[in-house]
C-alpha cells in the first residue's frame, strides 16, 4: 500500500486554478522530492495533505485513510515541518518537545527518551536558550525534531532548506536522510541539487499539474545520452580546441561542449586532443537531468 | 483529556512568561487601591483647594466620605478596567496565526476544540481573578476605614457587573475565530458593546440587553433589587453561551 496517495485533486483561490486534477503516489520508506518553482502549488499541496486547507475536487489518503479537512485524522500518521517553522518563543527546545509529547499524550518515559535522542540528531541537545533567540536553522533543526518525535509514518518538510545557508542546508538535508530509515520523507523545493543529493522519487509539478513523477533513473531514461562535455586547461586549449573541431561550443571561458557527438566521434575528439597537446580537467558524457528537465518543463 | 490539560498547561506558562497575567494583575490591583484612596483622599484635595475656590466664588460645605464614596469609584473605574483587559487579550488568538503557532500542534492530531477551551477557559479564569481582587480589595479597605453596611446588595451589583465582563471576555474569542488581528478583535468586541447601548436608549428593551448591567451600582443605595435584573441576566448567559458555542463551530472550521 502506498503511503500518500493524491488522486485528481484541485484546488482553486479566487479566480486563479492553483492545482488542476493532480494525482500522485508516494510508496513507503523512500524520500520523494516534490520540486516546482515559487508559486507553483507545493504548499498548497502540503496543506490539504494535512487537513489545513479544502480541496474543491479530488481525494488523498494517507496510509490508505481519506483525508479530511479541520480535524484530520490521518495527521496521526504525519509529522510536519512548514516552510517557516515558528513555536513558542517563551520555550526552549527542551520545554517545546515535552509539550508536544503532552499534547500527543505521548508516555512521559518515552517522551523523555525520545526528546533527547532527538535533539541530539539535530544538535540541540546542549541549547538552553528560549527559541526566541533562535536562528532560522536552529529553528528548522528544532521543526524537524517535533515532527518526528511521534515516530510519523510519514514526514512531511515544506521548503526544509530554502532559506539556509550552504552549512544549515547540509545539516538538514543529512538529517532527511537519517530520517529515511525510521519514516517516508515528503520534502518540496525549488532547489534542485538537493533533490537530486537525496531523493530516490520526484515529483516535478508545474502549473498545477505533476508533469512528471517516478525515481531518478526513469528521468534519465527519459531521453537517451548523447554529447559531451570537455574542461580545459586554460584559455589557450579553449582556443585551440575551437579551432581544431568547427562542431565544438563554447560554454564558459573553460568549457566546450559537443551537443550531437555520439560516443566514436568523441573517441576521435579525445585522440586529437592527445595528438595536439590540448590540456584537459575533465570529460563527461551529458545525461538528462533533473535540470535539464526542470528548464525544458518551465520553458526556459 | 489529558492533551487538553497539556495544551491549558501552556497557556498558563504563556500568561506567566509573557508578563500578561503580571500586567493585568497590577492594573486590577491598582484599581482596587485606587478606589478607597481617592474617596481618603477627598477631603484633603478638596480642603487644599478651598481656598482658590473661595476665590472664584464657590463656598464649599463639609466634606462627608463613606464607603460608598469608594464604591462609586470602583463603578466608575471597572469599566476602564475592562477596556484594559480587552486590549491586552484581544490577540491571544491572532498571535498565534500570524505566526503560525498553532500549525505544528494541530498537525499532531490535537483537537482544534480543546484549543480553543484551553484560550477561553483561560481568558474567563484571569478575569474571574482579576475582577473579584479588584473587588476585594476594594471591599477590604472600605471596611476597615469606613463601614461596608450603608451600601445594600454590595456582592450582588458587583456579581452583576462581573457577569457583563463575561459576555465581554466571551466575545474575544468569538471575534478571534473568524479575524486575524488583534485590533479587528477589540474592535468587534467594542461595536458590540456599542450596539448593546445604542439599544439601551429604547425603553422596551433598555432591561434586556448586557449594558443594563452595569447600572447595578443603583442596588447600593436600594434604587433596585437584584431580581429586576433576573432577565438581563437570562439574556446576558444565554449571549455567553452562544457566543461561546458559535466561536467554536467556527474556529473548527477556520483556515490556518
Amino acid at each position: 500500500m502506498n503511503m500518500l496517495e493524491i488522486e485528481n485533486v484541485s484546488k482553486r483561490f479566487g479566480d486563479k486554478q492553483v492545482i488542476k486534477d493532480l494525482s500522485l503516489s508516494v510508496p513507503p520508506n523512500c524520500i520523494y522530492g516534490f520540486v516546482g518553482q515559487n508559486g507553483a502549488g507545493k504548499t498548497t499541496t502540503m496543506k490539504m495533505i494535512l487537513g489545513l486547507l479544502p480541496m474543491d475536487h479530488g481525494e488523498i489518503r494517507v496510509q490508505g485513510e481519506k483525508v479530511t479537512y479541520g480535524q484530520n485524522l490521518t495527521n496521526r500518521y504525519c509529522g510536519y515541518l512548514p516552510d517557516v517553522p515558528e513555536f513558542y518563543n517563551y520555550m526552549n527546545a527542551r520545554e517545546y518537545l515535552r509539550f508536544c509529547a503532552e499534547i500527543t499524550e505521548m508516555q512521559p518515559a518515552e517522551a523523555k527518551l525520545r526528546s533527547a535522542m532527538l535533539l541530539e540528531l539535530v544538535g540541540l541537545n546542549t541549547e538552553k536558550h528560549r527559541i526566541g533567540g533562535f536562528s532560522r536553522g536552529m529553528k528548522q533543526r528544532l521543526g524537524i525534531a517535533q515532527a518526528l518525535l511521534n515516530q510519523p509514518k510519514l514526514l512531511i518538510c515544506d521548503e526544509p532548506t530554502s532559506a539556509l545557508d550552504p552549512v544549515g542546508r547540509k545539516e538538514i538535508l543529512d538529517i532527511l536522510v537519517t530520517a529515511k530509515s525510521q519514516t517516508t520523507v515528503l520534502f518540496s523545493t525549488h532547489i534542485l541539487s538537493d533533490v537530486d543529493r537525496i531523493s530516490d522519487r520526484i515529483a516535478l509539478l508545474h502549473g498545477g499539474r505533476v508533469v512528471f513523477s517516478g525515481d531518478k533513473d526513469d528521468l534519465r531514461r527519459r531521453k537517451p545520452a548523447i554529447g559531451f562535455e570537455v574542461e580545459l586547461e586554460n584559455s589557450n586549449a579553449v582556443d585551440a580546441i575551437l579551432h581544431l573541431h568547427s562542431d565544438a561550443k563554447r560554454l564558459d571561458a573553460l568549457r566546450v561542449l559537443f551537443e550531437t557527438a555520439t560516443e566514436a566521434q568523441m573517441h576521435a575528439i579525445i585522440y586529437s586532443m592527445i595528438q595536439e597537446k590540448i590540456p584537459f580537467r575533465r570529460i563527461e558524457k551529458s545525461e538528462y537531468s533533473l535540470e535539464s528537465m526542470f528548464m525544458e518543463v518551465v520553458g526556459k | 483529556m489529558k492533551s487538553l490539560i497539556a495544551f491549558s498547561k501552556k497557556e498558563a506558562t504563556e500568561w506567566w512568561r509573557s508578563g500578561r497575567f503580571a500586567i493585568l494583575m497590577v492594573v486590577f490591583t491598582l484599581f482596587g487601591i485606587m478606589n478607597p484612596a481617592f474617596a481618603k483622599l477627598t477631603p484633603w484635595l478638596m480642603d487644599s483647594m478651598s481656598e482658590s475656590l473661595e476665590n472664584s466664588g464657590i463656598i464649599l460645605g463639609e466634606i462627608r466620605v463613606d464607603a460608598f464614596t469608594s464604591w462609586e469609584q470602583f463603578y466608575k473605574n471597572i469599566p476602564i478596567a475592562m477596556i484594559v483587559f480587552v486590549l491586552m487579550i484581544s490577540g491571544l488568538f491572532a498571535t498565534e496565526f500570524q505566526k503560525g503557532t498553532l500549525i505544528p500542534v494541530l498537525t499532531k492530531g490535537l483537537a482544534r476544540w480543546k484549543v480553543y477551551v484551553a484560550k477561553t477557559f483561560g481568558i474567563l479564569l484571569v478575569w474571574t481573578v482579576g475582577y473579584w481582587t479588584c473587588f476585594g480589595i476594594t471591599y477590604v479597605y472600605n471596611d476597615i476605614y469606613w463601614d461596608n453596611s450603608v451600601v445594600a446588595h454590595p456582592i450582588a451589583a458587583a456579581g452583576l457587573v462581573y457577569l457583563f465582563g463575561l459576555w465581554l471576555t466571551a466575545m474575544v474569542p468569538l471575534f478571534s475565530s473568524f479575524l486575524n488581528n488583534a485590533i479587528s478583535v477589540a474592535m468587534g468586541t467594542g461595536s458590540i458593546v456599542i450596539a448593546s447601548y445604542a439599544l439601551g436608549i429604547f425603553p422596551n428593551i433598555k432591561s434586556y440587553v448586557p449594558t443594563y448591567l452595569l447600572s447595578a451600582q443603583a442596588l447600593l443605595v436600594r434604587a433596585g433589587d437584584p431580581e429586576d435584573y433576573l432577565l438581563v441576566i437570562v439574556v446576558t448567559s444565554i449571549l455567553v453561551v452562544v457566543s461561546f458555542v458559535l466561536g467554536w463551530v467556527i474556529f473548527d472550521r477556520r483556515r490556518l
